[in-house]
């Protein structure tokens, strides 16, 4: 089996279990989160930095071992965007045949610019950057923006087509995505397919942070492509199929920084004249000023921000946007810390099975864009269920016990008295109280007028007594804990009394 | 050993009482009522009331009561049962409709001729969610498959938009297809405890086929449960009283140790919406009158709940 073989069999399982990752059952997606998120670069940091776990420590070790090694293998081997690249890109080659690749130039001040201002952007509290560029996460959002939806779409419509000959399925439910991100992943999708098509890998060499930064490594790496200028006769065919554009046959060099390591060109190469192996020596070291002043001024800015990190998250519009921030899913403990750590890959959006979890562009601010908020005005949180807990890959949403997410309280519902039908029409109503789960809505009796009222201790910010109340606007609205806090378990004080007398023969009529 | 005595005298005087107040009634109100419906079979009474036995034998004792099952469901005939599903919950809680009681509904249909016979309900998606949940929690699924029932979930194209004529709040409601082309519909509701309309019984268990029950909450919850019967009262309620949610209704906790459940082993059966909700509010132990759609309905001609004018057939097991 040749190396590009292999990379094709292991880039397509694993993009395949992409795929049922954020398609497939929830039970499907618990367990293949736990195995292929740890190897993911940016969530596996986050979580890494926001909740220390082993596996995750082991995962980004691994990837960094693993380009120290053998170079960017991450870029073809693991990353799900890289192989949706390769996949877009093999088909543009099976159409047009005589479309070839050409070595180019690298991005430097492009890229180095990005990354620097995505780990600057880190420091100083806002992962905006992160949400928008990272690979995974990108991936992810498609998969939730445009597949989901489009996949449910057609199962309702084959369950409708059914409905005539008598076989009653159930219907699913599509998420909710608001126009704002379905027009920011327009963009950044038919960015990404454009560059692909045109240009090869060059979102991973211009654009990806996470390419960038294993780029840095894998110049030092222990396998390199190398060019035998003696041997080579200059045909170019490996030019002609190197994606990351990368391969410069006149001066029989390769930019390991840029390379991809998919082994296209071992293959094209007639006369072995490519090859990959331990290098000799020291790297050949080009001096190159835009990475140089990335060094030094992340380390310089590193330096800074350590020194005086203790207050700069007041970026502009955050403060506003914290003060009027969303509810945050049970387990995320606190917006603070959930916005630092969510990379908005919208897996939980994708399994939240009452499509609660939206992804919002910016109502955090610009601490992160498009993570995910609980829209009440849409869904609720069901009472039964902490299943983004068991996705989410980034420690933004830590596990929750589901007997402990029942007592979490992660917003307040606050009742309306001058607009709710009850206290205004003196009708019965009681929407809230019927859907409550954790009994918090109580309802007093007079003249025969149940008036809810709630009890905040009870109360676990679920939102179903805010989309149950029929008014508009709602008469009962939660309100979000900036720290989510624990409420009580509520008591019935009636139980059943087991029922020793012998059955009477009486009817009350 | 005496208070067993007096027991029995009791049992024996209560038992007496209401067997003369029975054939007392039948005797006053069974020939009125018998040249007043001519259609109305003699001896057909008007409600059926049956307890202590189990939700299947006490539904064909009823329906025995009543007539057969052919009075209402002739050969060929499309049915629909319209069970209480609401929530997800197990049987035990008392929040859904036995699917024991379900299951022989259906085949009682089937016996008596039926082509199809259609099992729903429009579940209340904001607790745990979908209908699935709820269909397969409440037993009332599989209970229903193993009859033959065609167990249908509702989604958003299976309604049509009625007028209700005479509504006085509610004046139209988007009902299923299902419902509006059938034969024969049958209302098979629990009784169980509610925390914003008192009691969930016959009447209120019809808001639970409508899309638009949020109008409903919005405009006046009697009024408009009661308006809606205005359209199409069902063929036959069957309601069952056999585990009795008696507070934390409609939903009832999830964790059927905590419900508070009254074994009551009652099962009641009437064409009359009205009365049958009279007759549960009663063992549920409240007066019809203080219950507002039932006092509005009465008052709307729907139905009697005046218990003492009826023709009652109570049967003890």
């Amino acid at each position: 089996m040749t190396l590009i073989k292999i990379r094709k069999v292991i880039s397509g399982i694993l993009l395949i279990l992409f795929v049922l990752l954020f398609l497939g059952t929830e039970k499907l997606s618990v367990a293949l989160s736990g195995i292929l998120l740890p190897f993911q670069l940016a969530p596996a940091l986050a979580h890494t930095i926001t909740q220390p776990e082993s596996i995750f420590i082991a995962g980004v070790i691994f990837i960094v071992v693993m380009t120290l090694i053998f170079g960017r293998v991450y870029c073809s081997f693991l990353c799900p965007l890289g192989t949706l690249q390769d996949l877009l890109i093999a088909g543009s080659r099976r159409v047009n045949r005589q479309a070839k690749h050409s070595f180019s130039q690298p991005l430097n001040g492009l890229r180095y610019t990005l990354l620097a201002l995505t780990v600057l952007s880190l420091f100083i509290g806002s992962l905006s950057l992160v949400n928008l560029l990272d690979p995974y996460s990108v991936t992810g959002r498609i998969f939730t923006t445009f597949f989901q939806p489009l996949l449910i779409q057609t199962y309702n419509l084959v369950i409708f087509v059914l409905k005539f000959f008598n076989i009653f399925l159930y219907p699913k439910q599509a998420t909710f995505i608001p126009l704002s991100i379905l027009t920011v992943m327009a963009v950044i999708t038919l960015l990404i397919v454009y560059l692909a098509l045109k240009h090869g890998r060059l979102y991973c060499n211009a654009i990806c942070p996470v390419g960038t930064l294993l780029g840095l490594i894998s110049r030092l790496s222990i396998y390199q492509f190398t060019l035998n200028q003696k041997a080579c006769s200059e045909c170019v065919r490996c030019e002609n199929v190197c994606k990351a554009k990368c391969i410069d046959p006149q001066n029989a060099s390769i930019d390991m920084s840029r390379c991809v390591v998919c082994f296209d060109c071992l293959d094209a190469c007639s006369q072995a004249t490519i090859s990959y192996q331990r290098r000799k020596g020291r790297p050949h070291d080009s001096w190159s000023p835009s990475r140089r002043g990335f060094v030094i001024g992340s380390i310089a800015a590193v330096a800074g921000l350590v020194t005086f990190s203790s207050n700069i998250r007041t970026f502009p519009g955050t403060r506003f946007a914290l003060a009027h921030a969303p509810v945050t899913p049970p387990g995320s403990v606190a917006i603070q810390r959930y916005t630092k750590a969510c990379t908005a890959c919208s897996l939980c959006v994708s399994v939240c099975p009452t499509q609660v979890l939206t992804p919002a562009l910016m109502d955090f601010g610009l601490s992160g864009l498009m993570q995910p908020k609980m829209n009440y005005e849409k869904s609720y949180c069901d009472y039964e269920c902490n299943i983004c807990s068991k996705v989410c890959p980034t420690g933004a949403i830590t596990p929750l016990a589901l007997d402990e997410k029942k007592l979490t309280q992660i917003g307040e519902a606050k009742l309306l008295e001058d607009i709710c039908v009850v206290y205004v029409d003196h009708n019965n109503c009681g929407a809230c109280g019927e859907v409550c789960p954790t009994h918090a809505i109580r309802f007093t009796n007079k003249k025969n007028i149940l008036y809810p009222e709630i009890d905040q201790q009870y109360c676990i910010g679920c939102g179903a007594c805010q989309l149950a109340c029929p008014t508009s606007p709602r008469s009962i609205v939660v309100h979000t804990n900036p720290i989510h806090k624990r409420a009580e378990k509520y008591v019935s004080p009636e139980t059943t009394v087991e029922q020793k007398k012998p059955p009477d023969q009486d009817f009350p009529f | 050993m005496a208070d067993a005595k007096k027991f029995n005298r009791r049992e024996l005087i209560s038992k007496g009482l209401s067997l003369g107040l029975v054939a007392g009634g039948a005797v006053i109100l069974g020939k009125p009522d018998f040249l007043l419906a001519k259609e109305k079979p003699a001896g057909i009474p008007d409600l059926v009331a049956v307890k202590n036995g189990e939700p299947d034998a006490m539904f064909k004792k009823a329906i025995e009561l009543m007539g057969g099952m052919n009075q209402f469901v002739k050969k060929g005939q499309t049915v629909v049962v319209k069970p209480n599903i609401g929530f997800p919950r197990v049987p035990e809680v008392g929040a859904t409709t036995n699917p024991l009681l379900i299951k022989t509904i259906i085949e009682s249909c089937y016996a008596a001729g039926a082509k199809r016979v259609y099992v729903f309900d429009n579940v209340v998606t904001t607790t745990s969610s979908n209908a699935r949940n709820c269909y397969k929690l409440s037993g009332i699924e599989d209970a229903a498959k193993t009859a033959r029932g065609i167990v249908v979930p509702i989604d958003d194209f299976s309604f049509r938009r009625v007028k209700i004529p005479g509504g006085k709040t509610l004046k139209t409601a988007d009902v299923p297809g299902l419902v509006l082309d059938c034969d024969v519909f049958i209302n098979a509701p629990v009784l169980k405890h509610h925390s914003s309309a008192h009691l969930s019984i016959a009447m209120k268990n019809l808001m639970g086929i409508v899309k638009n029950r949020m109008e409903y909450h919005l405009t006046g919850l009697d009024q408009c449960i009661a308006d809606f019967c205005l359209y199409r009262k069902p063929d036959l309620n069957v309601v069952d009283a056999y585990r009795v949610l008696m507070s934390r209704g409609p939903s009832g906790p999830v964790d059927p140790k905590s419900a508070n459940v009254q074994l009551k082993k009652t099962l009641l059966i009437s064409k009359d919406i009205v009365a049958i909700d009279a007759a549960a509010a009663r063992i549920f132990g409240k007066e019809p009158e203080d219950i507002g759609y039932i006092k509005i309905a009465h008052a709307q001609k729907t139905g009697n709940m005046i218990l003492k004018e009826l023709k009652i057939v109570t049967y003890a097991m």
